[in-house]
């Protein structure tokens, strides 16, 4: 991975237009696995454009933001599960996984404010190895972990304790949405386990790095919510097997990304000016509805798509019946019988004739 | 349906900022807040908010709490008893590092001046002061370790005092704290469903501290030792200064 | 999805509106539904905020939870709420009709209303499930007691929601579900879920196209969410301090005003947009099985109003047996619920037709009084020639009826390119010779279709009592408990 980046570095460098890089946490490395086709996302990110600050410039900022109480509520929770030494949550692993009563150990691995990132990390990783070369130790709160995001370091301050158990380390996510009857909402099970995993994954880099089999980070996490309508925790085992998967292979993808900037302009840069648009529409993107709610480019992207009558504005699965027809013009020449239809297009162009006919014979001839 | 509507210069201040707000304009959303926060003041031209003028300092509050439960505790923990033992209502602590920050500049000023100050407690493997966390400077050191141990001997002892405290008062106010505490400690919540035995609690507390004692006991003296050695009157109240963030937030 | 689903989104995006999706309305609209617009404080997983409500659209009523992290207030918004759910049950109800002895020989009835709730979303409705769980295990007396209505509350919502599950049913209704099974717009799901953009595209303001009313239905200023999420902007400008001024006035009523004030503000574009809806769907004949599944609607509220006064709060979880029947229910009805709404709407049954279900065309030949006599006694088997269009995929001796006339059945002797020939076996008559009429004959349009209503085997399921081990034996039948009554809700 790293012979890459001393290519691409430059060059990706050059795309910010002198802009710092802008940081990454847990949900904008999760959020990468999202939508993995397309480049310009890829570029964008690899070359850690601020794209928020992009789509702003070219009139389409996206209304993200977030609650007041949702934030109270969720730093609320968490201070009472961590509290005096995270008391509840030793509770929690006594009674649900028979955590022996010796096994009390909890190393905050956060200090004060004003401590270099560079400085907790190296904090972490002392601790960590002393843990891991005794076995000792049970909870390790506030781990600075590290994961290189094409070739730049991103530094992650989870709020996820690292907990020990029998030689093995388990991420815990503390998050504040309930689980009713032992019910979550799916949505926010998933987020929840996509950041998770990346901690899984930097957390596993920084054993490897400490010599150690990465396997000793489990890719079981626990999930600790708030049970049914009550403040009282519990813990639900969550495997990310899956989003780790999907995240080392896009991860991998990033640091490839000098193959897309080969087919790109040489000069080209995501500066905030006047060329911004042409520049971020030289780079191809693949728009699909679920952008919305994790890319900043959304709704730029979507009025291109819409501009240029693409099907995938309309969804996947809309996409999908269409057998692969990119646009509603050609779509609907096809079901008109405007356009002969090529070759390999010829069984989708006969069934949307049907539907046509079917369509115009049902509305009595309106359609 | 509401007799009361704003006058239409509210409401469009609170639109503005919306929209400023919704398109990152900070700047702008900070400007027209201030105005509609002054808009809204002229509206209401009432009777300002009492003002709320504690009779003990807040520091002497937070001393009198410290003393009682013996050890370092969380701003929440010091907030609780204050709420459950003493006079008037929950204490709000504000931020521990602001308020180590305010007496470790009267210590530097005037070196001992005072009978006791609200330090640090810290941690033992890097000195540095142990996030969250009051303790006082008339504690011997090793109290103010804080080992990997020493999170959980310290809920456990804090425990044993309030229990204790409460044993003696009479549980009535202490009973939401002494439920949390019971809660969490194996063998505490012996009483029926709703009341805690404060004996009980004490006594739970007591068992599971025998359980970690002794080790954490060892872990706070070899620090304190390594503290003595190593630091100066201010570093061993106050802990040692972390290194300064050179990133300034951006990756490299 | 379908093929023919898509083709209406690319048709409304070229038309710059919604296209129908169906010729006749497929739900049922009781004469005063209770619409509900609620909304849920951000981070909390069921606590009102406040929710607008009534069977008058001149005249809703407006509940508030000035703070909505006050228990107290909580369950009095509870009360409160529930005082008109219950009225709106015992209004809906009308009179019982006697319907004869059952096979037990006990007199049945049904009554000729039921209760019907709308919310303008699916977020809506998954919300009103939360509160009735939240509060339907709530105790009347002891420590944390509430009020009675409320644990009717929680009953009531949960027996709604629970019957949503149920394909076909109307007593609880989404407005963006019911208006999605009729229209296809130009955008995608994802985005059709916001009530006011899909009515954006389904009847746009004048002077806007679809897509430029959807645009505007998507700035939360102009239009503000349909719940139960608020905002984060008017949460945090608007929302934070007005509940932060009532709780410093101490509950002044001129700043109970101003909150209710803002809240209201959030909730009447919905309430319009969701009547909106209501009569948009009105305009929609019903379709022919609609008062059948209403029907089934009002037999399943008649049996939980009558058991409701001995009745128990519902389990939290259903026994592995009663999971299991529920599931095949829900199978069953799904089935019987896109069989008959095909037979209803050409429409719908052009998805057939599509896949080869269904044919339609015209008759070419017709002999009404052909007779088998190849058995013992000779058997009027009519045959007709079909010449259809349409891809048919059905093999000889599958058995279909006609779509306009189910009770008219056949099955299939040859299918070949644009013609099929069925052979008809019911639904002509007890005699030899065909009921006049009952036989197409040449010229008629014809269609016929595989798909069959109700055809779903009954249900064999074990008696609760003898759930086998391996699904956790018989299960301890749920009595809440006083962890059920403590719980903080929030």
């Amino acid at each position: 991975m790293t012979e890459n980046t001393a290519d691409t570095a430059p060059d990706l460098d050059r795309l910010r237009a002198g802009a710092p890089p802008r940081n990454h946490d847990a949900r904008t490395i999760a959020a990468l696995t999202a939508n993995p086709g397309c480049a310009r996302r890829g570029v964008l990110d690899a070359a850690g454009v601020d794209k928020d600050a992009v789509a702003r410039h070219l009139g389409f900022g996206t209304p993200f933001g977030q609650s007041q109480f949702a934030l109270a509520r969720g730093n609320a929770f968490e201070a009472q599960v961590k509290a005096d030494g995270c008391a509840e949550l030793l509770t929690l692993l006594r009674d649900r996984l028979g955590l022996a009563v010796a096994e009390v150990f909890y190393d905050d691995l956060a200090v004060e404010d004003g401590e270099s990132r560079e400085a907790r990390h190296a904090r972490t990783r002392r601790l960590l190895a002393r843990a891991l070369d005794s076995a000792e130790g049970t909870l390790f709160d506030h781990p600075m972990l590290r994961l290189d995001i094409a070739g730049h370091p991103a530094y992650l301050e989870p709020d996820v304790i690292a907990f020990q158990l029998g030689g093995r380390f388990h991420v815990v996510e503390i998050k504040s949405f309930a689980v009713v009857d032992g019910q979550a909402e799916p949505e926010q099970v998933a987020a929840a386990a996509r950041q998770a995993a990346v901690y899984v994954l930097a957390l596993r880099r920084l054993v490897a790095e400490l010599g150690h089999d990465p396997a000793r980070v489990a890719h079981e996490i626990f999930l600790v919510c708030p049970e049914d309508f009550s403040n009282r925790p519990s813990a639900t085992p969550v495997d990310v097997r899956p989003q780790l998967a999907v995240l080392e292979r896009q991860l991998a993808r990033l640091t490839r990304v000098r193959d897309i900037l080969a087919d790109l302009p040489p000069d080209l840069s995501f500066a905030l000016d006047e060329g911004l648009g042409d520049a971020v529409r030289a780079v191809g993107a693949r728009y699909a509805p679920e952008c919305v709610s994790g890319c900043e480019m959304a709704y730029f992207c979507r009025d291109e798509a819409r501009a240029c009558g693409a099907t995938g504005v309309l969804g996947r699965g809309v996409r999908d019946d269409l057998g692969g027809v990119d646009t509603v013009g050609a779509a609907l020449a096809l079901a008109r019988g405007t356009a002969e239809p090529p070759a390999e297009l010829a069984e989708t162009a006969a069934l949307l004739r049907t539907a046509a006919r079917l369509r115009r014979e049902a509305l009595g001839g309106a359609a | 349906m509401s007799p009361d509507l704003p006058p239409a210069g509210v409401e469009a201040l609170r639109t503005a900022v919306r929209r400023a707000v919704a398109a990152g304009d900070r700047t702008d959303a900070r400007r027209l807040r201030a105005e509609l926060r002054a808009a809204e003041r002229a509206r209401d031209a009432a009777a300002p908010p009492p003002e709320h003028v504690p009779r003990v300092p807040l520091r002497e509050r937070v001393h009198r709490v410290l003393a009682l439960i013996g050890v370092p505790a969380a701003p929440k923990l010091v907030g609780a008893v204050h709420h459950a033992f003493l006079d008037g209502p929950g204490l709000s602590v504000p931020r521990p590092a602001d308020l180590r920050r305010a007496e470790e500049r009267a210590f530097r000023s005037a070196p001992d001046a005072r009978p006791y100050y609200v330090c640090a407690a810290l941690t033992a493997d890097a000195l540095t002061p142990a996030r969250g966390l009051l303790a006082l400077s008339t504690w011997p050191p090793e109290t103010r370790m804080i080992g990997p141990r020493s999170a959980r001997t310290d809920f456990l002892t804090a425990a044993v005092r309030v229990a204790e405290h409460a044993a003696r008062l009479g549980p009535d106010r202490a009973e939401r704290l002494l439920r949390r505490f019971a809660a969490n400690i194996p063998g505490a919540a012996a009483g029926g469903v709703g009341t805690v035995d404060a004996a009980a609690l004490a006594e739970a507390a007591r068992a599971e501290l025998a359980v970690h004692a002794a080790a954490d006991a060892r872990d706070r003296a070899r620090a304190a030792r390594r503290a003595a050695a190593r630091l100066d009157a201010a570093g061993l109240l106050f802990g040692a200064r972390p290194a300064p963030d050179r990133t300034h937030g951006v990756a490299r | 999805m379908s093929v023919l689903s898509a083709l209406a989104r690319l048709e409304a995006v070229d038309a710059g509106r919604a296209r129908p999706l169906a010729t006749v309305r497929h739900c049922h609209l009781a004469d005063a539904p209770l619409l509900m617009v609620p909304l849920r404080l951000a981070g909390e997983a069921a606590a009102p905020l406040a929710v607008l409500l009534g069977t008058d659209r001149a005249d809703p009523a407006l509940l508030v939870v000035p703070q909505p992290r006050n228990r107290d207030l909580r369950f009095a918004f509870a009360a409160e709420l529930a005082k008109v759910v219950l009225e709106h049950v015992e209004a809906s109800r009308g009179a019982a009709e006697p319907l004869g002895p059952g096979r037990d020989g006990e007199e049945r009835v049904r009554y000729t209303g039921a209760p019907q709730i709308l919310v303008p979303n699916g977020g809506g409705a998954a919300f009103l499930r939360l509160l009735g769980r939240s509060t339907r295990f709530r105790r009347t007396e002891g420590p944390h007691a509430v009020e009675a209505a409320v644990p009717a509350l929680g009953r009531w919502l949960t027996w709604f929601a629970e019957r949503r599950d149920r394909p076909g049913s109307s007593l609880l209704l989404a407005l963006t579900d019911a208006l999605r099974l009729h229209w296809a717009t130009g955008q995608s799901a994802l985005e059709d879920a916001n009530l006011a953009a899909l009515l954006g595209w389904i009847d746009p303001p004048a002077g806007l196209d679809g897509p430029a009313a959807a645009a505007r239905a998507e700035d939360p200023l102009r239009c503000p969410p349909a719940g139960p999420a608020t905002d984060p902007t008017f949460d945090n400008e608007v929302l934070a301090p007005a509940i932060a001024a009532w709780d410093a006035s101490g509950g002044d009523p001129r700043a109970e005003a101003r909150l209710r004030a803002a809240l209201e503000s959030q909730l009447v574009p919905t309430w319009d947009a969701a009547w909106h809806a209501v009569d948009l769907l009105r305009a929609l004949p019903p379709g022919a099985s609609v008062a059948d599944r209403w029907e089934r609607d009002r037999d399943a509220f008649t049996l939980f109003h009558a058991g409701f006064a001995e009745g128990v709060p519902q389990a939290r979880r259903d026994s592995a047996v009663a999971a299991a029947r529920r599931l095949h229910r829900l199978e069953r009805a799904q089935e019987e619920y896109d069989a008959r709404r095909a037979f209803d709407d050409p429409l719908v049954m052009a998805e057939y037709r599509l896949t080869g279900q269904a044919f339609a065309g015209t008759v070419a030949e017709s002999d009404p009084t052909r007779l088998d006599e190849s058995g013992k006694r000779p058997k009027l088997r009519p045959r007709v020639r079909i010449a259809t269009p349409d891809p048919v995929r059905l093999e000889p001796g599958a058995t279909v009826c006609s779509a306009d006339r189910p009770a008219l059945k056949g099955r299939i002797v040859e299918s070949g390119a644009g013609d099929v020939l069925v052979e008809l076996t019911g639904g002509l008559g007890r005699k030899l010779v065909p009921e006049p009429g009952a036989v197409p004959a040449e010229g008629d349009r014809v269609c016929f279709t595989s798909v069959v209503p109700g055809s779903f085997g009954p249900a064999r399921f074990p008696e609760s009592a003898d759930t086998p081990w391996t699904h956790g034996g018989p299960p301890a039948e749920y009595v809440p408990t006083d962890s059920d009554a403590a719980e903080e809700w929030s």
